[in-house]
């Protein structure tokens, strides 16, 4: 399966963590998580709220420390090589509220650039203006779409080789929100970037994806390339005798069994192929086999039993 | 040029789009010289890695369809002109190839679906036919 740290094959990775864990108090946030983020890949993160992908992002920019394991960005230990790490990385956290409420947009975006020595001031200038951030406006007062639009100029504008964007659409009304994303996407054609995006909207984000990787309750539950989950996670409507008894060893996301007990519609995870000759093998007739929009196929994951 | 991507099409993007693009050309909205949106343009435009409307625009190039001007883009091949024939036989396997799908999904074969499209068509044909003759003898388009 993947998800597993098989071998690293030389792949050059952005960001790497090698049984991550973590716990708030008796909570478990990250259960030994290794995420592999190639460099270049634009990696999406899903699952449900609680299931650790804003902790995961804490992690790689040291805000929070594990309790077992490590990361790495860029090859540099999170841990021991905050700063340096936190200098390639332009970071869109999940709360809108920023450090500086009493200081003016202007002033901010003057004060963090001075940590930047990347700091791209022309571009800066131009992403002010596509995001309509207003100078004078007091941070604290900022709405949420204005404070998250505040974010990205601030991500985006020392060039970062990779971005973490913990739900970047949150508080985006529709209209800003598809203009904030077709800005991200243009951003990526002049600017080659690793992004890692933590999100559970994942219709808004999934036509940038090329990774995915699915979180559930502090667990990597897989992780693979948008290619492989397309392949290995399909539909399937199969025609089966009578009183028909699935194989034991499928892993099923999804079933829905039509009312004559005849036909039956999975959604299976594995290699079609195999599938396929599983189930004729077991007495059923594969009759289709349906590719997913990936948001299904992702959640397939998330819907599967957990004894699996 | 309009391209239009389905999020339900479970077909990779890069795909959807040389779709796009060869449905262009065989309506006509794109023709022999006419430059193609930049990749940072389209990219922005649909929201996609700028590496996948590489991989289209690639893909195109490699069969001809399209060519790169260096450091002007990428342009419609003039050889789209002669070349008409093959692509609407590609862009109808990809429209039957759906057709196909769609049938198998609902239990009918190809054959079946062959049948009933053609004795669409003839209805449809023999409806026109008739408004013709109603209509006179009509004005060309």
């Amino acid at each position: 399966m993947s998800g597993w740290p098989e071998q690293d094959r030389g792949e050059a990775f952005a960001v790497a963590t090698y049984g991550l864990s973590m716990r708030y108090g008796s909570e478990t946030a990250l259960a030994g998580i290794h995420l592999r983020v190639p460099e270049g890949a634009v990696y999406i993160l899903i699952g449900p709220n609680g299931a650790g992908k804003s902790t995961a992002m804490k992690v790689l920019l040291n805000l929070e420390r594990p309790h077992a394991g490590r990361a790495e960005v860029f090859g540099l230990d999170t841990a021991s090589r905050g700063p340096e790490v936190r200098a390639q990385v332009g970071y869109v956290p999940e709360q809108h509220a920023h450090d500086y409420a009493w200081m003016m947009c202007g002033r901010l975006i003057e004060h963090v650039a001075a940590h930047y020595p990347a700091w791209d001031h022309a571009y800066a200038a131009h992403l002010i203006e596509v995001f309509g951030v207003r100078p004078h406006r007091k941070v604290g007062t900022l709405s949420k779409g204005e404070s998250r639009r505040l974010q990205f100029v601030l991500a985006l504008a020392h060039r970062p080789p990779l971005l973490l964007l913990d739900e970047p659409t949150d508080g985006l009304d529709p209209v800003v929100r598809n203009r904030t994303l077709a800005q991200l996407a243009e951003h990526l054609a002049d600017t080659p970037a690793t992004v890692v995006i933590a999100t559970h909207h994942i219709r808004e984000v999934e036509s940038l994806a090329d990774h995915v990787g699915v979180l559930r309750e502090g667990r990597l539950v897989a992780q693979m390339t948008r290619d492989e989950l397309r392949r290995t996670v399909v539909r399937y409507r199969v025609e089966v005798p009578e009183g028909w008894q699935p194989p034991p060893d499928l892993r099923i996301a999804s079933l829905r069994r039509s009312r004559a007990g005849r036909e039956v519609q999975w959604t299976l995870i594995g290699e079609p192929d195999e599938v396929t000759a599983h189930l004729a093998g077991a007495g059923a007739t594969v009759r289709d086999v349906t590719p997913l929009a990936l948001e299904e196929a992702a959640l397939a994951f998330l819907a599967e039993e957990v004894s699996a | 040029m309009l391209v239009n991507l389905d999020p339900n099409d479970g077909r990779p993007l890069y795909l959807q789009i040389m779709d796009e693009v060869r449905r262009a050309i065989v309506v006509g909205t794109l023709r022999a010289e006419d430059p193609l949106p930049s990749v940072r343009e389209l990219a922005a435009e649909l929201v996609v890695n700028a590496r996948t409307v590489s991989q289209a625009y690639q893909e195109l190039e490699r069969e001809g369809i399209v060519y790169v001007r260096r450091g002007q883009g990428t342009f419609v091949s003039p050889a789209v002109r002669r070349g008409g024939g093959e692509r609407r036989r590609s862009l109808a396997r990809e429209v039957a190839k759906r057709a196909l799908l769609e049938a198998r999904r609902n239990g009918l074969d190809a054959e079946e679906l062959v049948m009933a499209i053609q004795k669409l068509a003839a209805e449809e044909e023999r409806a026109e036919a008739r408004l013709a003759r109603a209509a006179g003898k009509g004005d060309d388009e």
